[in-house]
């Protein structure tokens, strides 16, 4: 038996942010939602007046009213407006303010994005940009001073959308090089040089190395304001096949190996015994790489399974993997861990294949710490995947 | 003949000690190294058989599978080894 994981075109949505120096909270926001019955996404970038909390404040107040304006399909300037009313006045400044970039990604592509204040997108096909099929200006009588651009654009399969928040354009104010800041041009030029020398850059990858450019430029390389990069990549999905735990039935042990052999771009094995049953199968062995053990005792080390992929040890190492996403927090992460993140986090399609076997030995009272039923950890894995990091996640248990 | 030692780094071999195991290496004497073949190797069920449930961590030392496998019982054991080669 051979699935083939989904091979729909996927929207890779990533945002880097960087937090004003000195500052606790970041003045820039991102949210997204997806609504699965239109096969529509929404990403809104918002960059709140001033940096840290007040910023912050008024950047997630604004980033959740678009989203639950544009969810519900609302006027766009009657929805700028209302987010306009609300917002808190600065007492020092006197105004209510903070910018937004929507993207509003329908299915097969059609796009609309709605920028008040924040500098305008980039659209790249290749190196090339795109130029939009469609502009309007739109101002509010109430709000006279905010004007609001709708730019309408269809993404193609392996399209770019770059939006950023002025604290990339304005990267490099004050440098020699750099008079006018990076500019919304020299950004431009930085990711078109990019794509031209690595053409299957993830968005996740291109939004870090704009956002880490923007600081390397910056004067003393400290981040004179907040820096928010959001990429959004419209690709044929990477996918990955995490298989764990022995078949509850030892006749479908063959049919669980095949799986591991094919259908993904990546495999990651979790668990001994499932590693037993793929090493019988498929004829192959797994080799658990001794060094960089030191100091990372919290997990067993992860070993290579040949012709395979990443073998692991299978309910600590996924519990740990499950709490690392959950809290975003996995620098300082045993190895075992950190290979599975990093291979999670480089997948877009991830489906998981659950032996639903149980392990007695797992049952013992006497072990020091409580095991956790595998399928309800590789359920919580599916969830944080799905809700936090923007993945296709997919659970068949066997 | 160089002696092999295995460390099971299944879930409740590493939950009941064999995570120490892994660096026993370092408490080697000199004579010993380049002796003996240390390597870890994934769970192989064998404290799923019933007379075994109890007797983890496991190891394998010249392929024989031995329990309760703590630092001091195997150091133990690799000496025997030593003598015996």
């Amino acid at each position: 038996m051979n699935v083939p994981l989904n091979t729909l075109p996927f929207l890779e949505i990533e945002c880097r942010q960087l937090t004003k120096t000195g500052q606790s909270a970041c003045g820039d926001d991102f949210q997204w939602a997806k609504l699965e019955n239109e096969n529509r996404h929404i990403a809104v970038l918002s960059d709140g007046l001033g940096s840290g909390i007040k910023a912050n404040l008024l950047a997630n107040m604004t980033t959740t009213m678009a989203l639950r304006f544009m969810r519900s399909n609302m006027d766009i300037l009657q929805s700028a407006e209302t987010i306009m009313d609300s917002l808190p006045v600065c007492e020092v400044r006197k105004i209510s303010y903070a910018t937004f970039s929507i993207v509003d990604i329908h299915d097969g592509g059609r796009t609309r994005i709605i920028e008040m204040g924040n500098p305008s997108y980039l659209h790249l096909r290749g190196t090339e940009e795109v130029p939009a099929e469609k502009h309007t200006q739109l101002v509010s009588q109430r709000w006279p001073d905010r004007e609001m651009d709708v730019w309408e654009t269809t993404l193609r399969l392996g399209d770019r959308l770059v939006v950023c928040s002025d604290g990339v354009t304005q990267s490099g104010l004050g440098q020699r090089r750099y008079k006018f800041g990076w500019r919304r041009q020299g950004c431009l030029q930085f990711v078109r040089e990019k794509l031209a020398k690595f053409p299957e850059m993830s968005a996740r990858e291109l939004s870090d190395t704009v956002a880490m450019e923007a600081l390397c430029i910056s004067p003393d390389r400290q981040c004179h304001d907040d820096i928010s990069c959001l990429v959004i990549y419209y690709r044929k999905p990477r996918t990955l096949r995490l298989l764990t735990g022995p078949p509850f039935h030892k006749e479908d042990d063959a049919r669980f190996a095949a799986l591991a052999a094919s259908g993904a771009d990546q495999v990651i094995v979790c668990g001994g015994t499932t590693a037993n049953i793929l090493n019988r199968e498929l004829n192959t062995t797994v080799e658990i790489n001794m060094r960089g053990i030191r100091g990372c005792d919290a997990l067993p080390p992860p070993g290579t399974m040949k012709g395979v992929g990443l073998a692991t040890e299978g309910i600590l190492t996924l519990t740990r993997v499950t709490s690392d996403l959950d809290s975003g927090d996995w620098e300082k992460s045993p190895r075992a861990a950190r290979e599975i993140i990093e291979k999670l986090l480089s997948s877009d399609c991830i489906e998981f294949i659950v032996g639903t076997k149980v392990n007695e030995a797992h049952q013992d009272p006497d072990l020091p710490v409580d095991l956790e039923i595998r399928r309800n950890i590789v359920k919580r894995l599916c969830g944080i995947l799905e809700n936090k990091y923007r993945k296709n996640g997919s659970i068949t248990y066997i | 003949m160089k002696i092999r030692l295995e460390i099971c780094c299944g879930t409740t071999c590493y939950m009941l000690g064999a995570n120490k195991l892994l660096h026993l290496e370092d408490q080697f004497p000199p004579e010993w190294r380049g002796q003996i073949d240390v390597s870890a190797v994934p769970c192989n069920d064998v404290c799923n058989e019933k007379e075994s449930l109890r007797n983890a961590p496991f190891v394998k030392i010249n392929g024989e599978w031995i329990g309760n496998a703590t630092p001091e019982r195997v150091m133990e054991l690799l000496a025997a080894k030593m003598q015996e080669e």
